[in-house]
This record gives structure tokens, C-alpha cells and sequence, in this order.
């Protein structure tokens, strides 16, 4: 089983847990915005960058989806492929968003990744550091947050 | 197999079951369930027991299967403060949260006995 890789020291515990307890086999914490936090699963900075790009547009067209049709935004998304399956959610931890996206198979099954995602998302809350370091960043520029943020998780590209 | 509501409300009549539920056997999740007879948090504990039960019920058909022993017919998890019943129904397992002094026998077969009408 791999180990999380994180940008912030704060998630690799309950990330760590979820992963296990849950029996993913891969997973993205990441920001609304699309920048990663934490994932565990993958060694390539493309594919993390893909997920987190699709996972915020999703994100993004789901919750309008869901106001359309509901008036309130879905908070869950589980789509069963014929071998694995993808488990996306949001969580907030002190007023801030995050988004989760994990894949599993047949060695789990949605019931147990909700009770762990549910788990997770109160180790999040107790964990999130009162203060957290904020780097400046350009307003929109989702590129370069979301770069930044890989450069943190699997170190600068072309530098080894 | 009997409509769900119909197995859950009959099952939940037998004395010393303190919660049924018909759960889907692949994802966990409950179809239909009596309310919960004692003063703990219901929700959680039942979503909880399902999903862990169905899940645990899977492994335990692999095993059985490992040890060509076939599908397992019913399965029984004694605890500290009762037992978890589960029986397997095609698509769902029906699970039961029993009294340490249930009368298991009667538990067992109105479990199997539901699993297999239609």
C-alpha cells in the first residue's frame, strides 16, 4: 500500500487512515480551486493534475446542478464503473472547502468509504491548524495554484 | 423474496432483535430498516452496522469459497453485548442486531426463512 504525499503536513494522518481503513486505491485531497493538498495512489504530477482539474470542474457543475434541480448543492457523487469505482465528496474543516476524490473496487464498497470519508472529515475538523500559512496568490489563477501545488506533492518538474 | 418492508417489519418482531435491515450485498448501503430499539444513536449505528456487515459478509463468502465450502448459509458475530446476524438473499444480505439473550435459533431461521421466499 503506498503512503499519502501531502503539500500540508496537517492531512497525512487522517488521509493515511482513510486510505487504509477504506481500502482505496487511490485518492486527491484537494481545494475547490483545484489546488492539491494530499494524494496518495499516484507517482505521475499529470495524472494528479488531470484529477484535480476534472474533479473542480465537476465539483463546480454538480453543485449547479444540484441548485437547479434541488435548490441546494449535492454534496456526494459515487459513479460504479464495471471493475472500480469513484467516490467524490466535500468536506470543510474550520469554513474551509475541500474536495475528495477516491477510487476503489471490489475490496470496499460505498457503505464503507462513506463511514471512513465521514470519519475523515471529523479528524479534519479537529485536526486544521488554527492558523493557517497563506501564500499569496493571483485571484483566478487556477494554472498556477494548481502547480504550485504539485510542485509541492511531487517536487518541481524537470528539477529532480 | 418478500417485499423488503414486509421482511424488515417481521423480523424486527422477533424477540431480542433490536434492529433489521435489508442491505445491498455489493455497495452496503440500507434498503429498508426497522427503527432501532434501544437509546443510541440509530442513524450512524445502523449505517455503520450495515455497511461493516455486508462488507464482512463478502470476505466471509470468499473464505467459505477458499475453503470450497460453497456460500455461506448464515453467519453469527457474538460481541461483548449481542450478536450481528447476517444471511445472504441474491442481491442484499439481511442483518440483525440481536440481545445477548435472544433466542437465536427462532433469530436464525426467520432470517433464513425470509431470505428464501419470493
Amino acid at each position: 500500500m503506498t503512503t499519502p504525499t501531502v503539500a500540508e503536513a496537517w492531512v497525512a494522518a487522517p488521509l493515511t487512515r482513510l486510505m487504509e481503513d477504506a481500502r482505496l486505491i487511490s485518492g486527491v485531497l484537494l481545494y475547490p480551486t483545484g489546488r492539491a493538498v494530499g494524494q496518495f495512489g499516484f507517482s505521475n504530477a499529470a495524472d494528479v493534475m488531470s484529477i484535480c482539474a476534472l474533479t473542480s470542474a465537476i465539483n463546480a457543475s454538480s453543485r449547479e446542478l444540484g441548485r437547479q434541480l434541488d435548490g441546494k448543492p449535492f454534496y456526494e457523487l459515487h459513479h460504479a464503473g464495471a471493475e472500480r469505482q469513484v467516490f467524490m465528496a466535500r468536506a470543510t474543516a474550520g469554513g474551509q472547502e475541500f474536495l475528495f476524490v477516491g477510487v476503489f473496487d471490489g475490496e470496499s464498497s460505498l457503505g464503507v468509504v462513506e463511514i471512513y470519508f465521514g470519519e475523515f472529515q471529523k479528524s479534519l475538523e479537529k485536526l486544521r491548524p488554527e492558523k493557517q500559512v497563506a501564500t499569496p496568490v493571483p485571484a483566478g489563477d487556477f494554472e498556477g495554484e494548481l502547480n504550485r501545488s504539485l510542485d509541492a506533492l511531487f517536487g518541481p518538474i524537470g528539477k529532480p | 423474496m418478500k417485499a423488503v418492508s414486509r421482511i424488515v417489519a417481521s423480523l424486527s418482531h422477533v424477540p431480542g432483535v433490536i434492529a433489521a435491515m435489508v442491505v445491498g450485498a455489493s455497495d452496503g448501503l440500507i434498503i429498508e430498516t426497522s427503527a432501532m430499539l434501544s437509546g443510541v444513536e440509530a442513524g450512524d449505528t445502523r449505517k455503520h452496522t450495515a455497511a461493516l456487515a455486508a462488507y464482512l459478509y463478502s470476505r466471509i463468502t470468499r473464505a467459505s469459497d477458499a475453503a470450497r465450502l460453497g456460500t455461506p448459509a448464515f453467519m453469527r458475530l457474538e460481541a461483548e453485548h449481542g450478536h450481528i446476524c447476517v444471511v445472504g438473499a441474491r442481491d442484499v444480505v439481511l442483518v440483525t442486531i440481536v440481545t445477548p439473550n435472544a433466542n437465536l435459533g427462532r433469530v436464525r431461521l426467520d432470517m433464513m426463512t425470509a431470505a428464501r421466499e419470493d
